[in-house]
């Protein structure tokens, strides 16, 4: 019986069971929507949960990555008995060595690197063989090798092979190095060894390339890694200690940690932004289709409070479930892309379950859903009972109710952003710059609709539909100007993004590089080094330069010098500042460099110490020729005066050197030599072989490390960081695609009515397609430009800025891919009338 | 069932509750201000309860205007009307909407079943829309009474133009109105069946008892009515009853 005829309206349980009916359990007309909310919840689920779990991963095994609670490292030294003694306070020590090495057989040479551990180490984590043994650290003449050793070398575990002086015996190979990924860039296959074997060998002599790491296990676990840090800074000043902390175990790790998920986070919110115009869309067609049936509704009774609570029901219940997919989906991706970065970050293989990034993905999805929801909802609010007897594309008028739900989702959304990124400045320049595209779009679509109004009228009638479908009233212009110029965006920002890592690549492995670099060549053996490579290789170009250590511990004019120990933070670009790094002394300014102010002295320069500095460094400290540098290097200070400034050309593959002291002021501290050798490309590799063996045999404590291996592995980071942004920006375009696709059905909505009328009055399917063709080619044409400022804008933040590449777009590709971002939408915009194409104008009117 | 004449009424000083429709002045005008067009001018009009009007006249006439205004889906322009006993002329559109709820039925030439929904359910629709518990229950009822006991879980899509008419006579008949209004409710069949449909909306409406008002083009169905109006440029031009109706609004 109906009790209250009168009453206000539906509950929303009577509300649901309508509106589920209506739904018919297949989401059809809503399908778009779920697909928007679907990628945009997947790509933040996937990017959150990947980027927790690498955070949580570095921060919870900090010490098992470090191999202790902090690390002191030095260049080409032990530490003293009283920097020593100083350590051993706060907790256990383990000390070593790294360095490079050859590793020999009779019938094979490898470079390797040599990492000579004491006793106690490993101090955390454990060390495993292959064979699933874990025998702690290497005792006498054992040695541990990398698979990769081993193969070089051609050796079985048991037999014997050399580096240095001394035979060793291969023992076991490597599964597992606890504090692998804090070792950073290898040149070479691991080869582990107790800690005497390099002194026993030769590998130890003033001069010699080599770092001495130190870590201490606290004793309390409570202790605070950077305040010893600084105690001991202040006890020794001038010892020129590296440090790590636990908390930042691999700084390198930790920066791309930070850089990958600046750029997730970037994606991520870029896909909700596009995916939130995909899902105004989608809705917005969604009613459009279901006009009929809301005007019948009302026709039966129904209020438009009734309305908003059935279609708001539907809605919700689509944003649910696509949120729930797309968790599901970033929690099923996860592995994949961790795969992709195994090896360069500490990701957990296996699905990780991160319930706050979770939430977090599916608060976003469900905002967004809400916020671009919101406008077409209340607007078919007001969408009237009489609109089954009138025509249908009588356009609705904007409700001020709409606009301020759609700014608090919005508001809701931005806020979420900013309280939740690590990254404020970031997620604030690109809100607002999303922000600032969406009014420059959208003030786009306005003034294409002003210049079709305002062109003559062309005579051939499809034109000027054409002409008139961008600018009659209700024409979704700027719904679809704004939607194809974002989703034309993505792609635009993905083949940027791509093409600009790609053309890194190829241009940081540079054409003419050396074969090799030897380390540790003694100067007073320079030219018996240089015989033995032009003997069989006349042609081969060799530079060899001295190199040694050094820290620079004050800088400033003279009298009125800043030390480094006083720094509170080490100024922008003035990395040079930060410990130790290789120093030389010349006679003439080195290849690959440029006097810029200043001269070069005399080679036969004598009295007070010169240096020559990079100017780059100098002006981000603000030095100038004639101040002062005091240098620390292997204990001793020394003052010398900055004679030039060079500018430097980092992308040459030979020894580029920040400071190039004058012979007299360094070159009676011991060092050694380091050489490149570039050998005629013609040359065979038996003969290169040879010479290795030649070189490891005449030079045994010297080191070569062979360049092309670099590069490989130069070249296989920058991919993996490539396959990585590859695999996240694709997200983008699924969701541009996406956009796309629904925006276009959108706007066929409206057009349907008149493709039929046209077919009734005799237009046939290619003039119709010709319409279409027009429309959209009208529009993306305008749209073109502005999505290649758009993406490439957005790209070059992320490749400049993030990841502190060079910007080297391949616009041929860039353009390429636009091009195919406006193929599809014109397939898409003709796909979708083929079936009214198809159809008999009789049939075609029936389906109005 | 409620009478819905009993239901609460914002009446108007000069409302006849003993009517079902009292219409005095009635203006509808449509367009821009700029360019206004006269629908409906100046429309006196009165109906008794349980009578069956015929609205003839040609296209344009302003007939469709009518039903849309007297059914509450369109606001007048100007006048009073007064519909079921209630002021329709101060009712917004969500009030013409409750108004309409359980005591309005309209059956439309063009069918307008929701597509999504079975039979069952379409007829369920404006019931539960008027808060009845039983509506599941007196849709499956209403179906059988029309002929369609055996289509209720079809979708329109899966039923004839008769069909689907039959379904939209029961989704208008179902919750006990004390209006009906059709518009052109044969125009979209044959002969043949538009006269099953006639014959099945007349019966249906004898055994409820309801006031109807029916649009057609149809002399003959006219004719079947007690009362005939005829509408030209929109005024109501005739007013007589069944034969003697149709007969004058061919003069």
């Amino acid at each position: 019986m109906i009790e209250d005829g009168a009453r206000r309206g539906l509950g929303w349980g009577e509300a649901w069971r309508i509106a589920r009916r209506d739904l018919n359990g297949r989401f059809k007309g809503l399908r778009l929507l779920l697909v928007c909310i679907f990628l945009g919840t997947a790509a933040l689920a996937a990017i959150g949960t990947l980027t927790a779990s690498i955070e949580r991963e570095l921060q919870s095994s900090g010490r098992v990555l470090l191999g202790g609670d902090l690390e002191v490292e030095v260049w080409q030294r032990d530490l003293s008995e009283d920097e020593l003694d100083a350590l051993s306070e706060y907790g256990r020590v383990s000390g070593g060595y790294r360095m490079q090495a050859m590793a020999t057989t009779p019938d094979a040479a490898a470079p390797v690197e040599l990492k000579a551990v004491d006793e106690n180490w490993p101090l955390f984590g454990t060390f495993t063989l292959a064979d699933g043994t874990a025998p702690g650290a290497p005792t006498a003449n054992d040695a541990y090798l990398a698979q990769g050793a081993l193969d070089r070398l051609d050796i079985q575990v048991g037999d014997e092979f050399r580096v240095g002086t001394t035979t060793l015996n291969a023992a076991g190979v490597i599964e597992t190095e606890p504090d692998r990924l804090s070792e950073g860039f290898q040149l070479g296959p691991t080869v582990l060894v107790a800690q005497e074997v390099p002194g026993a060998a030769g590998l130890i002599q003033p001069g010699s390339l080599y770092q001495s790491k130190y870590r201490v296990a606290f004793a309390e676990d409570t202790r605070d890694p950077e305040g010893v840090e600084e105690a001991l800074t202040e006890a020794f000043p001038t010892a020129g200690f590296d440090f790590r902390t636990r908390d930042r175990a691999s700084p390198g790790a930790d920066r791309f940690v930070g850089r990958m998920s600046d750029f997730l986070t970037l994606v991520g919110l870029a896909a909700l932004v596009i995916a939130g115009i995909g899902i105004a869309g989608g809705v917005s067609s969604y009613l459009d289709q279901r006009r009929a049936s809301i005007a019948t509704l009302k026709v039966l009774g129904a209020s438009s409070r009734d309305i908003v609570r059935i279609y708001a029901l539907q809605i919700a219940a689509a944003a649910l479930l696509g949120s729930a997919l797309g968790l599901t989906a970033g929690v099923l991706v996860t592995p994949l892309l961790g795969a992709a970065l195994q090896g360069l970050l500490p990701v957990e293989s296996g699905f990780v379950i991160e319930p706050a990034p979770l939430l977090l993905a599916g608060a976003y999805g469900l905002l967004v859903a809400f916020a671009f929801a919101a406008a077409p909802l209340l607007r078919a609010r007001a969408f009237p009972a009489m609109a089954l007897m009138r025509s249908r594309i009588v356009p609705l008028a904007r409700d001020r109710r709409a606009l301020a739900a759609t700014g608090a989702g919005l508001a809701a959304i931005c806020a979420l952003a900013l309280f939740t990124t690590g990254q404020t400045l970031l997620t604030a320049g690109f809100l607002a710059g999303a922000g600032a595209a969406l009014v420059a779009l959208a003030g786009l679509g306005l003034a294409l609709q002003y210049a079709a109004r305002k062109l003559p009228r062309p005579s051939n009638p499809l034109l000027r539909s054409a002409l008139a479908n961008i600018h009659r009233p209700g024409a979704p212009t700027s719904a679809l100007v704004t939607a194809l110029g974002f989703g034309l965006a993505a792609f635009v920002l993905l083949a940027a993004v791509q093409s600009a890592i790609g053309g890194n690549i190829e241009s940081r492995v540079p054409r003419e590089a050396p074969d090799y670099f030897v380390i540790d060549v003694p100067p007073e053996r320079e030219t018996e080094f240089r015989e033995l490579v032009t003997e069989p290789f006349p042609d081969a170009q060799i530079n060899a330069v001295p190199t040694l250590r050094g820290a620079i511990l004050a800088y400033g004019p003279e009298g009125d010098m800043q030390r480094v120990a006083d720094l509170e933070e080490i100024p922008e670009g003035a990395w040079v500042l930060n410990g130790e790094r290789g120093i030389t002394y010349a006679d003439a300014p080195p290849t690959g460099s440029r006097v810029v102010e200043g001269t070069w002295w005399n080679p036969l320069h004598e009295g007070e110490g010169l240096v020559s500095i990079d100017r780059e460094f100098a002006d981000a400290v603000g030095l100038e020729v004639g101040d002062m540098l005091t240098v620390g290097i292997l204990g001793s200070e020394r003052d010398v005066r900055i004679a030039n400034l060079r500018e430097i050309d980092w992308e040459t593959m030979g020894f580029n050197f920040t400071l190039v002291f004058s012979r007299n002021a360094i070159s009676d501290a011991p060092h050694k030599l380091a050489a490149t050798i570039e050998l005629p490309a013609a040359a065979d590799t038996e003969a290169r072989a040879q010479l290795l063996r030649d070189l490891v045999q005449a030079f045994p404590s010297s080191s070569v490390v062979e360049v092309g291996e670099v590069l490989v592995q130069a070249r296989t980071l920058l991919e993996q960081v490539g396959l990585a942004t590859l695999a996240a920006a694709a997200v983008a375009v699924l969701a541009g695609i996406a956009v796309l696709m629904g925006a276009i059905a959108a706007a066929r909505a409206a057009r349907t009515y008149d493709t039929v009328v046209l077919r009734v009055m005799g237009a046939s399917r290619r003039q119709i397609l010709g319409l279409q063709l027009a429309e959209y080619s009208l529009i993306a044409a305008a749209l073109a430009l502005v999505a290649l400022a758009l993406g490439s804008g957005l790209a070059w933040v992320i490749i400049t800025q993030l990841f502190e590449f060079d910007w080297l777009p391949d616009w041929g590709v860039v353009l390429a891919v636009l091009g195919l971002g406006l193929a599809t939408v014109l397939a898409f915009a003709i796909g979708g009338s083929l079936p009214l194409l198809r159809a008999k104008p009789a049939q075609a009117l029936r389906e109005l | 069932m409620t009478n819905p004449a009993d239901a609460p009424a914002r009446s108007v000083p000069d409302a006849k509750p003993a009517l079902a429709i009292h219409v005095r002045d009635l203006s509808l005008t449509l367009g821009s201000a700029s360019a206004p067009v006269e629908i409906l001018k100046g429309i006196d009009l009165d109906i008794a309860h349980g009578e069956v009007v015929a609205l003839l006249g040609p296209s344009g006439s302003g007939k469709s205007s009518l039903m849309a205004v007297l059914s509450g889906l369109e606001r007048a322009s100007g006048g009073s009307l007064t519909v079921a006993g209630q002021d329709f002329a101060r009712l917004d559109e969500d009030g013409l909407a409750a108004a309409r709820r359980g005591r309005i039925g309209i059956v439309l030439q063009a069918f307008h079943l929701l597509p999504t929904m079975t039979a069952a359910e379409n007829v369920a629709t404006p019931m539960e829309l008027a808060g009845a518990r039983d509506a599941s229950e007196r849709a499956v009822a209403e179906l059988a009474a029309v002929g369609l006991g055996h289509r209720t879980d079809h979708y329109p899509t899966q039923l004839s133009g008769g069909e689907q008419q039959r379904v939209a006579i029961a989704r208008a008949i179902a919750p006990g109105p004390a209006l009906i209004f059709a518009d052109e409710p044969t125009g979209n069949l044959d002969v043949a069946t538009g006269e099953e449909i006639v014959d099945l909306l007349f019966a249906r409406r004898a055994e409820t008892g309801a006031t109807l008002l029916i649009i057609t083009h149809d002399p003959k169905l006219a004719a079947r009515c007690e009362r005939v109006l005829t509408m030209a440029d929109g005024v109501i031009v005739s007013d007589g009853s069944g034969a003697r109706g149709v007969r004058e609004a061919a003069e």
